[in-house]
Protein backbone atom coordinates (compact mmCIF):
# COMPACT_ATOMS: atom_id res chain seq x y z
CA UNK A 1 0.00 0.00 0.00
CA UNK A 2 2.60 2.39 0.89
CA UNK A 3 5.16 1.63 -1.59
CA UNK A 4 7.69 4.61 -2.89
CA UNK A 5 5.43 5.10 -6.34
CA UNK A 6 2.55 5.74 -3.96
CA UNK A 7 4.25 8.08 -1.52
CA UNK A 8 5.58 9.76 -4.37
CA UNK A 9 2.26 10.11 -5.77
CA UNK A 10 1.00 11.51 -2.30
CA UNK A 11 3.99 14.15 -2.04
CA UNK A 12 3.49 15.22 -5.69
CA UNK A 13 -0.47 15.80 -4.82
CA UNK A 14 0.11 17.49 -1.10
CA UNK A 15 2.20 20.07 -2.98
CA UNK A 16 -0.20 20.74 -6.04
CA UNK A 17 -3.17 20.83 -3.56
CA UNK A 18 -1.42 23.45 -1.24
CA UNK A 19 -0.72 25.84 -3.95
CA UNK A 20 -4.05 25.40 -5.64
CA UNK A 21 -5.45 26.33 -2.09
CA UNK A 22 -3.19 29.13 -1.61
CA UNK A 23 -2.31 30.98 -4.67
CA UNK A 24 -2.88 29.36 -7.65
CA UNK A 25 -1.19 31.84 -10.08
CA UNK A 26 1.65 31.07 -8.89
CA UNK A 27 1.60 27.55 -10.50
CA UNK A 28 3.79 26.97 -13.25
CA UNK A 29 5.03 24.93 -16.17
CA UNK A 30 7.39 23.57 -13.76
CA UNK A 31 5.10 22.57 -11.19
CA UNK A 32 3.18 20.38 -14.41
CA UNK A 33 6.66 18.83 -14.73
CA UNK A 34 7.59 17.90 -10.85
CA UNK A 35 3.92 16.57 -10.70
CA UNK A 36 4.75 14.12 -13.82
CA UNK A 37 7.64 12.87 -12.06
CA UNK A 38 5.88 12.22 -9.01
CA UNK A 39 4.03 9.65 -11.16
CA UNK A 40 0.89 12.02 -11.53
CA UNK A 41 -0.43 12.25 -15.38
CA UNK A 42 -2.39 15.58 -16.71
CA UNK A 43 -5.67 13.79 -16.01
CA UNK A 44 -4.46 13.49 -11.98
CA UNK A 45 -3.66 16.75 -12.28
CA UNK A 46 -6.75 17.52 -13.61
CA UNK A 47 -8.51 15.59 -10.77
CA UNK A 48 -6.70 17.02 -8.12
CA UNK A 49 -7.26 20.50 -9.27
CA UNK A 50 -10.44 20.39 -9.72
CA UNK A 51 -11.59 18.15 -6.05
CA UNK A 52 -9.30 20.91 -4.27
CA UNK A 53 -11.19 23.77 -5.76
CA UNK A 54 -14.80 21.90 -5.00
CA UNK A 55 -13.62 21.37 -1.56
CA UNK A 56 -12.55 25.07 -1.23
CA UNK A 57 -16.30 25.28 -1.95
CA UNK A 58 -17.78 22.76 1.06
CA UNK A 59 -15.00 24.61 3.63
CA UNK A 60 -16.71 27.89 3.08
CA UNK A 61 -20.21 26.89 3.24
CA UNK A 62 -19.42 25.04 6.22
CA UNK A 63 -17.94 28.06 7.72
CA UNK A 64 -20.88 30.34 6.56
CA UNK A 65 -23.57 28.38 8.23
CA UNK A 66 -20.87 26.80 11.40
CA UNK A 67 -21.99 23.33 10.07
CA UNK A 68 -21.68 21.26 13.06
CA UNK A 69 -19.91 17.81 12.73
CA UNK A 70 -21.70 14.41 11.83
CA UNK A 71 -19.99 12.43 13.69
CA UNK A 72 -18.06 11.81 17.45
CA UNK A 73 -13.90 12.49 17.00
CA UNK A 74 -11.88 11.01 19.34
CA UNK A 75 -9.16 13.68 18.28
CA UNK A 76 -10.65 17.29 18.77
CA UNK A 77 -9.93 19.06 15.71
CA UNK A 78 -7.91 21.87 15.73
CA UNK A 79 -9.55 25.00 16.37
CA UNK A 80 -8.89 27.87 13.27
CA UNK A 81 -7.03 30.82 14.34
CA UNK A 82 -9.12 34.33 13.22
CA UNK A 83 -5.87 35.60 13.73
CA UNK A 84 -4.34 34.07 10.73
CA UNK A 85 -3.60 36.38 7.75
CA UNK A 86 -6.01 36.29 4.42
CA UNK A 87 -4.65 34.68 1.45
CA UNK A 88 -2.65 37.04 -0.78
CA UNK A 89 -4.04 38.22 -3.58
CA UNK A 90 -2.61 37.73 -7.66
CA UNK A 91 -0.51 40.29 -9.04
CA UNK A 92 -2.12 40.47 -12.44
CA UNK A 93 -4.22 38.16 -14.38
CA UNK A 94 -2.94 34.90 -15.54
CA UNK A 95 -3.63 35.01 -18.99
CA UNK A 96 -3.19 32.00 -22.04
CA UNK A 97 -4.91 28.71 -22.67
CA UNK A 98 -5.65 25.76 -20.40
CA UNK A 99 -2.49 23.88 -20.33
CA UNK A 100 -5.09 21.11 -19.60
CA UNK A 101 -8.42 21.44 -20.98
CA UNK A 102 -11.81 20.68 -18.90
CA UNK A 103 -13.14 18.78 -21.70
CA UNK A 104 -11.08 16.07 -20.65
CA UNK A 105 -13.46 15.19 -17.51
CA UNK A 106 -16.69 16.19 -19.57
CA UNK A 107 -19.29 14.62 -16.51
CA UNK A 108 -17.23 17.48 -14.13
CA UNK A 109 -17.08 19.90 -16.98
CA UNK A 110 -20.74 19.75 -17.19
CA UNK A 111 -21.77 19.39 -13.60
CA UNK A 112 -19.63 22.79 -13.15
CA UNK A 113 -21.73 24.40 -15.50
CA UNK A 114 -25.13 23.26 -14.42
CA UNK A 115 -23.80 25.18 -10.77
CA UNK A 116 -22.22 28.16 -12.54
CA UNK A 117 -25.82 28.90 -14.60
CA UNK A 118 -27.61 28.19 -11.21
CA UNK A 119 -25.40 30.96 -9.09
CA UNK A 120 -25.09 33.58 -11.97
CA UNK A 121 -28.30 33.61 -14.18
CA UNK A 122 -30.62 34.18 -11.64
CA UNK A 123 -32.42 37.75 -10.48
CA UNK A 124 -32.91 36.59 -6.57
CA UNK A 125 -31.98 37.03 -3.79
CA UNK A 126 -29.30 38.76 -5.16
CA UNK A 127 -29.73 40.96 -8.70
CA UNK A 128 -27.69 39.21 -11.49
CA UNK A 129 -25.63 42.77 -11.28
CA UNK A 130 -24.33 42.28 -8.20
CA UNK A 131 -23.76 38.47 -8.74
CA UNK A 132 -21.40 39.79 -11.60
CA UNK A 133 -19.73 42.31 -9.40
CA UNK A 134 -18.77 39.72 -6.99
CA UNK A 135 -17.92 37.13 -9.65
CA UNK A 136 -15.68 40.13 -11.04
CA UNK A 137 -13.70 40.74 -7.77
CA UNK A 138 -13.07 37.23 -7.00
CA UNK A 139 -11.79 36.97 -10.75
CA UNK A 140 -9.54 39.73 -9.85
CA UNK A 141 -8.22 38.52 -6.14
CA UNK A 142 -7.66 34.85 -7.71
CA UNK A 143 -5.60 36.44 -11.11
CA UNK A 144 -8.56 34.75 -13.16
CA UNK A 145 -7.69 36.96 -16.95
CA UNK A 146 -10.92 35.47 -18.54
CA UNK A 147 -13.07 38.06 -16.50
CA UNK A 148 -12.68 41.86 -16.97
CA UNK A 149 -11.88 43.74 -13.91
CA UNK A 150 -14.41 45.61 -11.91
CA UNK A 151 -13.50 49.01 -12.03
CA UNK A 152 -15.60 49.73 -14.58
CA UNK A 153 -18.71 49.22 -12.12
CA UNK A 154 -20.39 52.06 -9.87
CA UNK A 155 -19.27 51.94 -6.65
CA UNK A 156 -22.03 52.15 -4.22
CA UNK A 157 -22.02 51.48 -0.47
CA UNK A 158 -23.90 48.12 -1.21
CA UNK A 159 -21.43 46.81 -3.46
CA UNK A 160 -19.13 47.52 -1.23
CA UNK A 161 -20.21 45.54 1.82
CA UNK A 162 -20.66 42.88 -0.84
CA UNK A 163 -17.19 43.10 -1.77
CA UNK A 164 -16.19 43.26 1.81
CA UNK A 165 -18.10 40.07 2.36
CA UNK A 166 -17.18 38.03 -0.81
CA UNK A 167 -13.38 38.72 0.46
CA UNK A 168 -13.63 37.34 3.73
CA UNK A 169 -15.20 34.43 1.84
CA UNK A 170 -12.29 33.98 -0.65
CA UNK A 171 -9.53 35.18 1.02
CA UNK A 172 -10.06 34.06 4.82
CA UNK A 173 -12.93 31.88 5.21
CA UNK A 174 -11.70 30.82 8.77
CA UNK A 175 -12.32 34.77 9.82
CA UNK A 176 -16.00 34.55 8.73
CA UNK A 177 -18.66 35.09 12.26
CA UNK A 178 -21.74 36.77 12.61
CA UNK A 179 -20.30 40.32 12.44
CA UNK A 180 -19.05 38.95 8.71
CA UNK A 181 -23.08 39.92 7.75
CA UNK A 182 -23.68 42.90 10.05
CA UNK A 183 -23.28 45.20 7.33
CA UNK A 184 -25.21 43.71 4.49
CA UNK A 185 -28.40 42.57 7.24
CA UNK A 186 -28.38 46.68 8.57
CA UNK A 187 -29.65 46.99 4.90
CA UNK A 188 -32.12 44.63 5.04
CA UNK A 189 -30.18 41.42 3.71
CA UNK A 190 -31.87 38.12 5.13
CA UNK A 191 -30.27 34.77 5.58
CA UNK A 192 -31.45 33.62 2.42
CA UNK A 193 -30.16 36.85 0.70
CA UNK A 194 -26.58 36.56 2.94
CA UNK A 195 -26.37 32.83 1.75
CA UNK A 196 -27.04 33.34 -2.03
CA UNK A 197 -24.13 36.70 -1.86
CA UNK A 198 -21.70 33.61 0.27
CA UNK A 199 -22.70 31.00 -2.47
CA UNK A 200 -21.84 33.40 -5.79
CA UNK A 201 -18.54 34.20 -3.96
CA UNK A 202 -17.57 30.83 -3.35
CA UNK A 203 -18.76 29.02 -6.88
CA UNK A 204 -17.16 32.29 -8.78
CA UNK A 205 -13.91 30.90 -6.12
CA UNK A 206 -14.25 27.32 -7.41
CA UNK A 207 -14.55 28.40 -11.27
CA UNK A 208 -11.72 30.61 -10.83
CA UNK A 209 -9.17 29.00 -9.04
CA UNK A 210 -9.89 26.11 -11.78
CA UNK A 211 -8.93 28.17 -14.73
CA UNK A 212 -6.42 29.98 -13.06
CA UNK A 213 -4.64 26.83 -11.73
CA UNK A 214 -4.50 25.00 -15.09
CA UNK A 215 -3.89 28.25 -16.65
CA UNK A 216 -0.82 28.57 -14.80
CA UNK A 217 0.76 25.45 -15.34
CA UNK A 218 1.34 26.56 -19.21
CA UNK A 219 3.47 29.14 -17.91
CA UNK A 220 6.94 29.14 -18.19
CA UNK A 221 7.30 30.57 -14.55
CA UNK A 222 5.03 32.84 -12.37
CA UNK B 1 -23.97 31.20 14.83
CA UNK B 2 -23.64 31.35 11.19
CA UNK B 3 -26.77 31.46 8.88
CA UNK B 4 -29.89 29.46 9.40
CA UNK B 5 -29.11 26.06 8.68
CA UNK B 6 -32.89 24.22 8.28
CA UNK B 7 -32.79 20.59 9.41
CA UNK B 8 -34.29 17.82 7.88
CA UNK B 9 -36.93 17.12 10.48
CA UNK B 10 -37.88 20.67 10.05
CA UNK B 11 -37.66 20.58 6.46
CA UNK B 12 -40.89 20.60 4.44
CA UNK B 13 -41.11 20.67 0.41
CA UNK B 14 -38.86 20.41 -1.56
CA UNK B 15 -35.93 20.79 0.53
CA UNK B 16 -37.41 17.80 2.48
CA UNK B 17 -37.79 15.60 -0.79
CA UNK B 18 -33.92 16.75 -1.62
CA UNK B 19 -32.91 15.89 1.68
CA UNK B 20 -34.77 12.44 1.86
CA UNK B 21 -33.81 11.59 -2.26
CA UNK B 22 -30.11 12.23 -0.82
CA UNK B 23 -30.06 9.62 1.90
CA UNK B 24 -31.20 7.37 -1.05
CA UNK B 25 -27.51 8.04 -2.70
CA UNK B 26 -24.71 5.43 -3.08
CA UNK B 27 -22.64 6.55 -0.46
CA UNK B 28 -19.78 3.71 1.17
CA UNK B 29 -20.98 2.93 4.81
CA UNK B 30 -18.19 5.37 6.36
CA UNK B 31 -19.71 8.40 5.02
CA UNK B 32 -23.21 7.96 6.33
CA UNK B 33 -23.71 9.81 9.83
CA UNK B 34 -24.80 7.67 12.59
CA UNK B 35 -27.54 10.78 12.89
CA UNK B 36 -29.19 8.46 9.84
CA UNK B 37 -30.49 12.08 8.42
CA UNK B 38 -29.15 13.97 6.10
CA UNK B 39 -24.95 14.92 6.27
CA UNK B 40 -24.59 18.20 7.80
CA UNK B 41 -22.75 19.28 4.53
CA UNK B 42 -26.18 18.91 2.33
CA UNK B 43 -27.94 20.72 5.26
CA UNK B 44 -25.65 23.25 5.48
CA UNK B 45 -26.88 24.25 2.06
CA UNK B 46 -30.52 24.49 3.01
CA UNK B 47 -31.45 28.04 2.48
CA UNK B 48 -31.22 27.12 -1.63
CA UNK B 49 -32.10 23.64 -2.44
CA UNK B 50 -31.79 24.08 -5.84
CA UNK B 51 -28.03 24.64 -5.35
CA UNK B 52 -27.99 21.31 -3.21
CA UNK B 53 -28.66 19.12 -6.60
CA UNK B 54 -25.73 21.32 -8.56
CA UNK B 55 -23.01 21.16 -5.79
CA UNK B 56 -23.61 17.56 -4.72
CA UNK B 57 -23.95 16.05 -8.43
CA UNK B 58 -20.70 17.82 -9.06
CA UNK B 59 -19.18 15.77 -6.19
CA UNK B 60 -20.60 12.53 -7.47
CA UNK B 61 -18.49 13.61 -10.50
CA UNK B 62 -14.81 14.24 -8.25
CA UNK B 63 -15.41 12.11 -5.55
CA UNK B 64 -16.98 8.54 -6.89
CA UNK B 65 -14.66 8.47 -9.96
CA UNK B 66 -10.72 8.40 -10.71
CA UNK B 67 -8.34 8.68 -12.18
CA UNK B 68 -7.32 9.43 -8.45
CA UNK B 69 -8.11 6.53 -5.57
CA UNK B 70 -10.09 7.11 -3.10
CA UNK B 71 -7.44 7.84 -0.40
CA UNK B 72 -5.76 10.13 -3.19
CA UNK B 73 -9.12 12.24 -3.34
CA UNK B 74 -9.54 12.02 1.21
CA UNK B 75 -5.77 12.91 1.13
CA UNK B 76 -6.86 16.32 -1.48
CA UNK B 77 -9.72 16.70 0.28
CA UNK B 78 -8.31 16.71 4.01
CA UNK B 79 -5.55 19.00 3.19
CA UNK B 80 -7.87 21.35 1.51
CA UNK B 81 -9.44 21.42 4.75
CA UNK B 82 -6.84 21.64 6.69
CA UNK B 83 -5.17 24.73 5.04
CA UNK B 84 -8.63 26.63 4.66
CA UNK B 85 -8.55 25.47 8.54
CA UNK B 86 -12.33 24.11 8.70
CA UNK B 87 -13.42 21.55 10.33
CA UNK B 88 -15.63 19.94 7.83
Amino acid sequence: MHDAATTSRMRGLAELVTIVTEAPWTLSRTHRDRSHEAGLGDEDILHAIMLSSYFGHLNRIADVVAVPLDYQVQVEPPHADPSVEPWPTAPGPVVGRLAIELERRPTTANALAAWRSHAFERNAPLTRRQRHVIARWVALWLGDGGISRPDDLTANPLDDDLRILAEQVTLAPWKLDDRSFDRLRASGFDDAALFDACVVASTAGVLSRITVALTALGRERS
Amino acid sequence: MGLTIIGHEAATGVLRDIYDRMLERPLPAVYRPAHGRAPGIIQAHSLDPELIGKVFGTSSTLNGAGPLSWPERELVNALTSRLNQCFY
